[in-house]
This record gives structure tokens, C-alpha cells and sequence, in this order.
């Protein structure tokens, strides 16, 4: 089956896979790589190499982009202008706090729908989108119950699995039963990451680390909430809506306060010492809130400015995590 | 009309502000030599060329001493909204209030320019975390903090959604610091889809008519805080009056950019043209003066075109100009080149558009706010330029990046590429920071070339 | 006992013995980094030792930092260059709280805690405009000597902006101010304004006294008065700047001793 390819946390796949078409969130391998679209000073890195994967994309059916950002809402113009693959722009409210922007968003996924039909998708009944949804909601628990026995890489990269493939790809035993490194609790927060970034995981640990909270877009962060039974039940639609729209937290939204509400119980939580903040060149979004993550959180905070070139990956990064951690330790 | 059009330094506009005095020209009461900005720090005024005309001289006055008037307006127990993003749309609605008076804090952008870096606005939004790889706009940050410009508003309000992610950002930090804002969504506007209603815009754009109402009820929110600022109610026939104000602003504005982009010679250099277009988006606070000031630009401009007047070779190359400068000066420059501007697209067109009269008041401000080419694609905006480019007849096209603004990395590779498809003509992206004498000798070259290109093409 | 820190950074390696002991500098010296690094750095390690009559064998420990440190064979451990620097200058200024380092090719602000310890730090380690390299553009450009940029610039009477974000394009934009008759002064004043203004972006709001300027580029003059002039708070320049990153390595090199015979 050909997938529906996207990388915004607010695509619920529930809705996507109900159609009965195949939801794949993109996790890009790398950044900064040649394509056919060149690099141009003040594109974000992240935007660039989604926009070159999905121009490469040969596995897939449609593509569904979003306007959380507007380098992403820009992306989509490029995309309908050189690339043949049929392409979606979902506008995806920053405001969050009114019913308007909430039915708004509901509205655009009724219109999504319509996108999927047209690519033979099917409009599903609400018990079959609430089947769907339940076997999601119970591969995203799994998930998220097996965080204390994986490591911090295996656990982005089982959220990144999960993201790609769905529920059908989990394994049907408990994800691991080995025990885990211990090291000083750190947090990784940001935008999306790509597969090279993985390999920060690693270094961290390497350097006497430990990421218990991966409050990236990729992470645990663009996790949507579980979902209620009964809502799920009477109103699968309006649920999903709830769980996407009404829980993830980002630094797109206006305000963006839930954002620093939900990073407070999850620091507080997991005990964190440090943060590593990680963004891209020229994503204004999370460079903003560097400054104001500095303000708040009364914890140390690591900048990572990832620009697509190798040095950043093989030198720059591991450096100042090492730093980092000496500083820490 | 002044003697002959021309271009004055601001120090000989000294000497010829006292000729004005000594003729009896009546001039309003903030008018005065530009030299005293000067004093007050916006040295940028010293490096450029004015108009000569009492009625440009009028309109800088009038731009340069709207702090004051925000000052005043304060002083006299108005309240101050300042309105972010949106740029033409909360003004009509603020305006339309006996008390209310609104600004852009935005318009900050420009005083590291014009104060050439010395206003310490940047570095204090490097201290913050907003650094120079942000807009310019980020200077908002360090006025808001130091209270140095405009008082600090009673109301802020700011549009996000299909807006650029630098400002939505520093907005943002702002919030984050302490300033509350009232955010009000505005959606990308979409192609309606087959089966849905859908509403033609004014300037030419179609919208689903959901967003229309969608947007409909975001400015309702914002009309019911306006309302408790101001304590006062705002029905539908002071709506439509302010609506009819507004208009009044963009009808100058529409007649004074026919006729000075497509005059044979150049009634009104570039550097006015762009000053007197801003005035659409905020009134620069006082709308009742706005008009007047538009009206006897209006009248300066038709008598020159009547008696062929004009201050630039009659052989100027007709640029097309896309984006805001965030150097004033470029335009001087523009123009030193051998080019003149016969269009322009400074970020804010639909508030150059009139806004329906026919059509009940909120309705009619909701569709004009949608009509913002910004907030639909690039082909969307790509297409109103075109259209207004074979309107005025430019022969070549400018856009101008801001450094650091979000939409500027992919928008204009887009908006270039089908500019020279539709019309086959030159297009040529130039980058302007705050200040450009260092770079000066670069786009020199670029807008000398271009101007070059276009004295080629016409003789094929 | 003598302990050793080396310094393997982009433009230049240093060294500094120590009596591990007293913290008593035996012998510092330093060489331009170039491809063969390892065998460089061994090169001025024996130099050293010699220079002092220094035995090998005496040399009981070795700590190597820089961004060439993982690959001086001779060292027993390595420690990032923060953390080094912060020991290095804090022991030659005991109270620093704030220390801003300006290499060839990389800046750092380091924040400490009261006890002297790494509280926070930022790194520009991407971009040329904010290191020594600017300057040395600068400098080349202009056909004067590194060592006399500040002078010049102390004369100026008014600092151009710098535009560009990039050193590659600010080099055209210096020619261009040439060719249009601005003068030297400003110029160099100038890029001395923009190097600050990277400095001070990187610091933040929050920068507590005193502040302790070190690096390569601290040797320039004028730098600390731009600096000065961009954080709004007094500068004092490290003693012995290009070495206290050796510096500290080697104190720590000496702590790492202690603990192992505690």
C-alpha cells in the first residue's frame, strides 16, 4: 500500500490510516544533503531536506504539509510547483485557546479527508475510525510504558518507528528487558530531528549522560495525548482532535505557554540537571525561545545550532555536549 | 508646485523650509526643519535626498513626529493599541472609535536605520536571544523594553497563522516577557475547494467563504476588546463609517500611485512613494491628517503631471518593487541607478485596495483581511504582482529580501520564476539590511546592471 | 612531579608543564597547528623539556584539550576546552566570573559559579564573525599588521556598520568602504564593533562581574574596549590569554593526580 508521507506531530495518522491508507511520519535521514532543491541562505536545514526527501519519494502516494511554520507553509508552494507527487496543505491553527481555531482545525481534517478520498482513500465510519484509534492509543502506551527499560536511542527510535509504520510493526513481546545506563538526567528539546541526530543520544551517554526526556517533535513531546474511552467511543473525530490539537505542546502556538506548563511537570518529573537545546539555522521559531528556555528553566542549557554541514555533526556537536557534561558533572 | 521637481539634501531643505516660511505657505503645526530630527538621533536623514515640495516636506514631518503624537495622544486620555502583523486591517477598526488611536509597533523596524545603528534597539534584541538572524523587526523588542519611542500601548494585539515565523517569534518574546497580547488567527487562505462557497476577494483572490467567516469571528473578539478599552460600543454604522475613512485614505493613495507610476516622467521619487503608501496601514496615528497630507501630495503630484514635471530622465528604467527596504536609502539609490518605480508590493497591497462598502462592515473587513497576499502561497501574491506589473508598466522586476525574514528564503525564488514565465521580463533579488553604505558598490552593481538590461531589451 | 596541558586548538598548539605540587609554570611554549598535529605537539613537548632539563618520565600525568585533543597521543586523558579555560583563568583571576574566550576560529562565554566551577557557557564554533579571523581578513585587507588594529581603531571617529552576517562577504564589503574613501580607522573599528556585538549576543542578559576577556584575540588591542562598549560592563584582559586554555588543562591534569593519590 503507498503511503501518505508528513512530518507534522499534528497529523493525527488514526485519520489518515481509517481512510485506509498508509500514514508514514518522515524522520529524514540527514540534513544539509544535495538535492534537487539547492540550499539557500535563511532556509531552515529541517524544510530543505523534507522538501528534497519528498521530491525523491518514490513510495508514496500524497504528501500532507502543514502550516505550523511558515518556512513549512512556503515549502508547500515549492512542492506544488515541481513536484508531481499530489500534495496537501493543511492549515493547522497557532491560536488554541478559542473553539473557533478548534473547530477550525477539526474542519481542516474533514478536508484532509477529502484529500484521501481523492487518492482512493475511503471515509471511514466512526467505529472504524475508533478501532483504528484504539489500536494506536495501545501501541502508543506500550510505547511510553517501555521508556524505563530502552535506552534513550532506542526509545526516539522506536517513537520513530511507530511514527513510521504504525501499531503494525510493534513487536508483540515487551520492548526490552535490559537495563538501562544511568548517567545525568538531561533533556533534549526542539524541533524535529532527523536520523543523523539519533547519534546525540549516543554521544551524550558516551560523555556520562543520560536524555530522559526527549521533548522534541520527534520525541515524546509530539506525542498526542491518550485518549479518552468514552470520547472515543461517542465522538472518535472530536477525540482525536482533543488528543492532537488540544495536548501536543509546540513553540508555533500563541501563546505558547503549555509548551513551558508541560516541560515544567516533565523536568520536575524525570529529575532533569540539564537541557540540550537543539535547532536549526534560521528556524525562528526555536531560536527565539533559546533566550526565554535560558530565563525560565533555572537548569543549565546547551545550544545546538545544527546547519546541515558535517563539521556541526562530527565535531561541533560532540564537543559541546562533552563540555556540557564536564560542566554537569 | 514647487519651482522644479528635483532632489534636495536635508540640510539646503533647512534654507528652503524658510523660503516656505517667508512665502507664507501655510504648513500644520508639527511641520518644521527636518534638521531637528536630526538632533533627536535619526542621523540616516542627513545621508538621504527629499523631495522638494512643501508637500513632501509636510508628509516627513508628519511621519517623523509620530511619537510625539502617540505622546499626546496618551497625555489626552486616548487609548493606544498597538496592532502587530496584520498591517491595514485592526487600524479601520480602531480608527472607527471616538478614543482609540492605533500604531504599528513594527514600524520600530526602521529606527535602527534611521538612527544608523546608534538606538542600541538591535543590541538589546542580541541580549534577548533575538539576534541578527532575525527581521530588523526584532528592534520592536529593544522599544518596547527602553519605552524610548512610543509610549507602551494599553492594548496589544497581534495577528499569527499565515504570518512569518520571525515575527510570530519575537512577538512571542515579547509575550514571554511580561506583554500581554490578544492573538487572533488569521488562516492561510486557500484555493476553495470544489464543492464549497467560496467569495471573491477585493484585489482578486477567492476564499472560502468558512474562512471568511472564520476570520469574521476573530475580529468580532478583537472588536468586543477594543470595545472594553475604549468603553464605548461599535456598531455596524461607525464600523462603516471608519470603513468609509479608510477609504477615503486608499483612494488618494490608489489615484497618487496611478499617476505617478505611470507619468512619462517621474512626478514623485520612490523614497515619498513608500513613505505615503505606509501611511495606509496605521494613518501614522492621526487619519483625519492623513488625508490631508495624502491630498496635497495628490495635488503636487497632478499639477507636475499636467505641466510634464518631473525629476528623473524620461528614459528611467520602470522597476517593479517587491518587499519594504529596511534602508531607506536604497531608494535614493534606486533612482541614481537610472531606475524608477512603476509598482510596488510592500507587504501590505490589500490595504492599498478599498475595502467594500456594499457589504455589511465586519464581513467586509474580514474579506480584506484575507485579501493579504502574504497570508495565501507565493503563487497567489506572484500572480497579483504580475497583474499590477502589466497594469503600471514595469519593465523589470526588484525583490528585495529582508534579512532574516522567514518568508524571503523560498518566497522569491517562487515569485521570480513566475514573474519571468507570465511576463518574460528581468528579476533581480537584492538583500537590504538596516544600513547599506558597506554594500553599497553591490547593489550598485546589481541595480545599474539591471537598469543596463532593461535600456537593452527596449531597443530589440 | 610535572604535570602537562596541551592545547590543541585550530591555529596554534600549547603546552604548559607544571610542578603538580606548587602549580609552579615550569615551561610554556606554543607552534602553528598544522596537518602532522601529533607529531607538532610532541615536537614542542620535548622542546619544552628540554628547555628545562625535564625528563619524561617526570611528566606523571598529561591532559589534553582543543579540538585537536583526541588526537595528542601522548595525553593520559582529555577535557574540553571550556572547562580548561575556566580553570586556567579563574587561577590567574581568582575572582572571574564571566569569561569570554576569542580563538582564531571559535568564541566562547563561560559563566562560574562562585567556586569557580563551569555554571553555563555558549560557543560560536560556526561562524567566522565572531573570532579572529575576521580580524585577520580585516587585517589583510588593509595591509597592516594584526598586532597594530588596535591603534588604528582607537583613532576612529566613527565605527562603520558591518552588514553581512558572513566574514566572506564583509571582506567585499570592506573593499567596497576602500574604494569609497572610508577610512581605515573605521573600518577596523568597525569589524571591532561587530566581533562585540556576536560576543554579546552570545552572552545574553545575564552577565555578572567581573569579566575576564582571554583567547588569541584578546592580544589585539582595542578588542577589550569593544567589548567594553557592547556588554556594557568593564573587561579585563587574562593574563597570558593564549594560554590559559594549556593552563588549565594542566592544573587539571594535577587535581587528577591528587584524586588518584587520595
Amino acid at each position: 500500500m503507498k503511503a501518505i508521507v508528513y512530518s507534522c506531530p499534528y497529523i493525527p495518522a488514526e485519520w489518515i490510516a481509517a481512510h485506509g491508507l498508509r500514514p508514514s511520519r518522515t524522520m529524514p535521514g540527514t540534513v544539509g544533503a544535495t538535492g534537487p532543491l539547492a540550499i539557500v541562505e535563511g532556509l531552515c536545514p529541517y524544510v530543505h531536506s523534507f522538501i528534497n526527501e519528498v521530491m525523491a519519494e518514490k513510495a508514496a502516494c500524497g504528501v500532507i504539509v502543514t502550516t505550523l511554520c511558515d518556512q513549512m507553509r512556503r515549502a508547500f508552494d515549492v512542492l506544488t510547483r515541481r513536484c508531481d507527487l499530489p500534495a496537501f496543505l493543511v492549515n493547522v491553527p497557532h491560536t488554541w485557546q478559542t473553539i473557533a481555531a478548534q473547530k477550525m482545525y477539526v474542519d481542516e481534517l474533514k478536508r484532509l479527508g477529502q484529500f484521501l478520498i481523492r487518492l482512493g482513500g475511503k471515509p471511514p465510519s466512526d467505529q472504524t475510525l475508533a478501532e483504528v484509534m484504539f489500536a494506536y492509543d495501545s501501541a502508543r502506551k506500550s510505547i511510553l510504558e517501555a521508556r524505563s527499560n530502552l535506552s534513550a536511542r532506542q526509545y526516539a527510535e522506536t517513537i520513530a518507528a511507530f511514527n513510521r509504520d504504525g501499531p503494525s510493526n510493534m513487536p508483540n513481546k515487551k520492548l526490552s528487558t535490559q537495563p538501562i545506563n544511568t548517567g545525568i538526567p538531561l533533556a533534549i528539546i526542539g524541533g524535529p530531528m532527523v536520523k543523523q541526530d539519533l547519534d546525540i543520544f549516543d554521544i551524550v551517554e558516551q560523555s556520562g549522560g543520560l536524555i530522559v526526556l526527549d521533548a522534541t517533535e520527534t520525541g515524546e513531546r509530539g506525542m498526542c495525548a491518550t485518549f479518552d474511552r468514552r470520547g472515543l467511543r461517542d465522538e472518535p473525530l472530536m477525540e482525536l482532535s482533543r488528543a492532537y490539537f488540544g495536548s501536543i505542546p509546540d513553540a508555533s502556538r500563541r501563546p505558547n505557554s503549555e509548551l513551558y506548563n508541560w516541560l515544567k511537570q516533565k523536568l520536575a518529573d524525570r529529575a532533569v540537571r540539564g537541557i540540550i537545546f537543539r535547532r536549526y539555522l534560521w528556524c525562528d521559531t526555536w531560536h527565539a525561545e533559546l533566550g526565554r528556555l535560558k530565563d525560565w528553566a533555572n537548569l543549565p542549557v546547551l545550544d545546538i545550532d545544527v546547519g546541515g554541514d558535517s563539521r556541526t555533526h562530527q565535531v561541533r556537536t560532540p564537543n559541546r555536549i562533552h563540555a556540557f557534561l564536564e560542566m554537569l558533572q | 508646485m514647487t519651482d522644479t521637481p528635483g532632489q534636495i539634501t536635508l540640510q539646503r531643505w533647512d534654507k528652503h523650509f524658510q523660503q516656505l516660511q517667508r512665502a507664507g505657505v501655510p504648513q500644520p503645526s508639527y511641520c518644521g526643519p527636518l534638521s531637528r530630527h536630526v538632533e533627536n538621533g535619526d542621523t540616516r536623514l542627513l545621508k538621504l535626498r527629499y523631495d522638494n515640495s512643501a508637500a513632501a516636506l509636510r508628509l516627513w514631518n508628519f511621519l517623523l513626529t509620530e511619537e510625539d503624537r502617540l505622546h499626546k495622544a496618551r497625555g489626552d486620555g486616548k487609548k493606544l493599541v498597538g496592532t502587530m502583523k496584520d498591517l491595514g486591517t485592526i487600524p479601520v477598526m480602531a480608527y472607527s472609535f471616538d478614543n482609540l488611536v492605533a500604531f504599528y509597533p513594527d514600524g520600530a523596524w526602521w529606527i535602527p536605520c534611521v538612527m544608523e545603528l546608534n538606538s542600541s534597539l538591535l543590541s538589546i534584541a542580541d541580549k534577548l536571544g533575538i539576534d541578527e538572524s532575525f527581521c530588523p523587526v526584532r528592534a520592536m523588542l529593544g522599544a518596547f523594553l527602553t519605552g524610548a519611542h512610543f509610549p507602551i500601548p494599553e492594548l496589544l494585539v497581534c495577528s499569527v497563522g499565515a504570518t512569518c515565523d520571525d515575527f510570530s517569534a519575537i512577538a512571542q518574546r515579547l509575550n514571554g516577557l511580561g506583554y500581554a497580547i490578544l492573538w487572533w488567527e488569521i488562516p492561510h487562505r486557500r484555493t476553495p475547494e470544489a464543492d464549497e462557497p467560496a467569495v471573491k476577494l477585493p484585489g482578486g483572490f477567492s476564499a472560502a467563504k468558512s474562512q471568511v467567516e472564520f476570520v469574521k469571528s476573530e475580529l468580532a473578539r478583537i472588536k468586543t476588546a477594543l470595545e472594553d478599552l475604549a468603553g464605548e460600543h461599535l456598531d455596524e454604522k461607525k464600523l462603516s463609517a471608519g470603513i468609509k475613512k479608510a477609504n477615503q485614505v486608499r483612494s488618494l493613495l490608489a489615484e497618487l500611485r496611478k499617476i505617478v507610476f505611470t507619468a512619462p516622467l517621474c512626478p514623485l521619487p520612490a523614497l515619498e512613494m513608500l513613505i505615503a503608501e505606509m501611511l495606509a496601514i496605521h494613518f501614522c496615528s492621526d487619519q483625519k491628517e492623513t488625508i490631508a497630507v495624502l491630498q496635497a501630495l495628490l495635488e503636487e503630484v497632478k499639477t507636475r503631471a499636467k505641466a510634464g514635471a518631473g525629476f528623473l530622465s524620461v528614459d528611467a528604467a520602470r522597476i517593479f518593487w517587491v518587499n519594504p527596504v529596511a534602508d531607506l536609502q536604497v531608494m535614493n539609490l534606486l533612482e541614481e541607478c537610472g531606475g524608477r518605480i512603476c509598482g510596488t508590493d510592500y507587504l501590505f497591497t490589500h490595504a492599498l485596495d478599498i475595502i467594500p462598502q456594499d457589504l455589511p462592515p465586519l464581513e467586509a473587513l474580514s474579506q480584506m483581511a484575507l485579501a493579504d497576499p502574504m497570508v495565501g502561497s507565493s503563487a497567489d501574491r506572484a500572480s497579483r504582482i504580475s497583474a499590477d506589473i502589466k497594469s503600471f508598466g514595469a519593465e523589470a522586476l526588484i525583490i528585495s529580501r529582508i534579512p532574516g525574514a522567514s518568508h524571503c528564503a523560498l518566497e522569491g525564488r517562487v515569485i521570480g520564476e513566475i514573474v519571468r514565465d507570465k511576463l518574460g521580463i528581468p528579476v533581480v533579488e537584492i538583500e537590504v539590511p538596516p544600513l547599506t553604505d558597506s554594500i553599497q558598490p553591490t547593489l550598485r552593481t546589481r541595480l545599474e546592471a539591471l537598469v543596463e538590461t532593461v535600456r537593452e531589451r527596449r531597443k530589440k | 612531579m610535572i604535570c602537562a596541558g596541551i592545547d590543541a586548538g585550530s591555529r596554534t598548539i600549547k603546552i604548559v608543564l607544571m610542578e603538580a605540587d606548587t602549580l609552579q609554570v615550569v615551561a610554556k611554549g606554543l607552534t602553528d597547528q598544522g596537518v602532522e598535529q601529533d607529531k607538532l605537539t610532541q615536537k614542542l613537548f620535548q622542546r619544552l623539556l628540554k628547555s628545562k632539563g625535564v625528563k619524561r618520565k617526570n611528566v606523571t600525568r598529561i591532559v589534553a584539550t582543543g579540538y585537536g585533543r583526541n588526537a595528542v597521543s601522548i595525553a593520559d586523558t582529555t577535557i574540553t576546552e571550556i572547562t580548561c579555560h575556566a580553570v586556567g583563568v579563574r587561577h590567574l583571576v581568582p575572582n572571574a566570573v564571566t569569561i569570554i574566550d576569542i580563538g582564531g576560529e571559535d568564541s566562547k562565554l563561560i559563566h562560574l559559579d562562585k567556586s569557580g566551577k563551569v555554571r553555563d557557557f555558549a560557543m560560536n564554533d560556526r561562524c567566522a564573525a565572531g573570532t579572529g579571523r575576521f580580524l585577520e581578513v580585516v587585517a589583510r585587507r588593509l595591509g597592516v599588521d594584526i598586532g597594530s588594529l588596535g591603534e588604528l581603531a582607537a583613532k576612529s571617529r566613527r565605527p562603520v556598520p558591518i552588514s553581512s552576517m558572513c566574514v566572506v562577504f564583509a571582506e567585499t564589503e570592506i573593499i567596497g568602504l576602500l574604494a569609497s574613501g572610508t577610512q581605515r580607522e573605521d573600518i577596523i573599528a568597525g569589524v571591532q564593533a561587530a566581533i562585540a556585538a556576536r560576543i554579546s549576543a552570545l552572552a545574553g542578559r545575564n552577565i555578572d562581574n567581573p569579566v575576564v576577556f582571554t583567547g588569541g584575540v584578546a592580544l589585539v588591542s582595542g578588542m577589550d574596549t569593544a567589548l567594553q562598549s557592547a556588554l556594557g560592563h568593564g573587561v579585563t584582559i587574562s593574563p597570558d590569554p593564549q594560554m590559559t586554555g594549556a593552563l588549565g588543562a594542566a592544573i587539571l591534569a594535577s587535581n587528577q593526580l591528587d584524586e588518584a593519590g587520595s
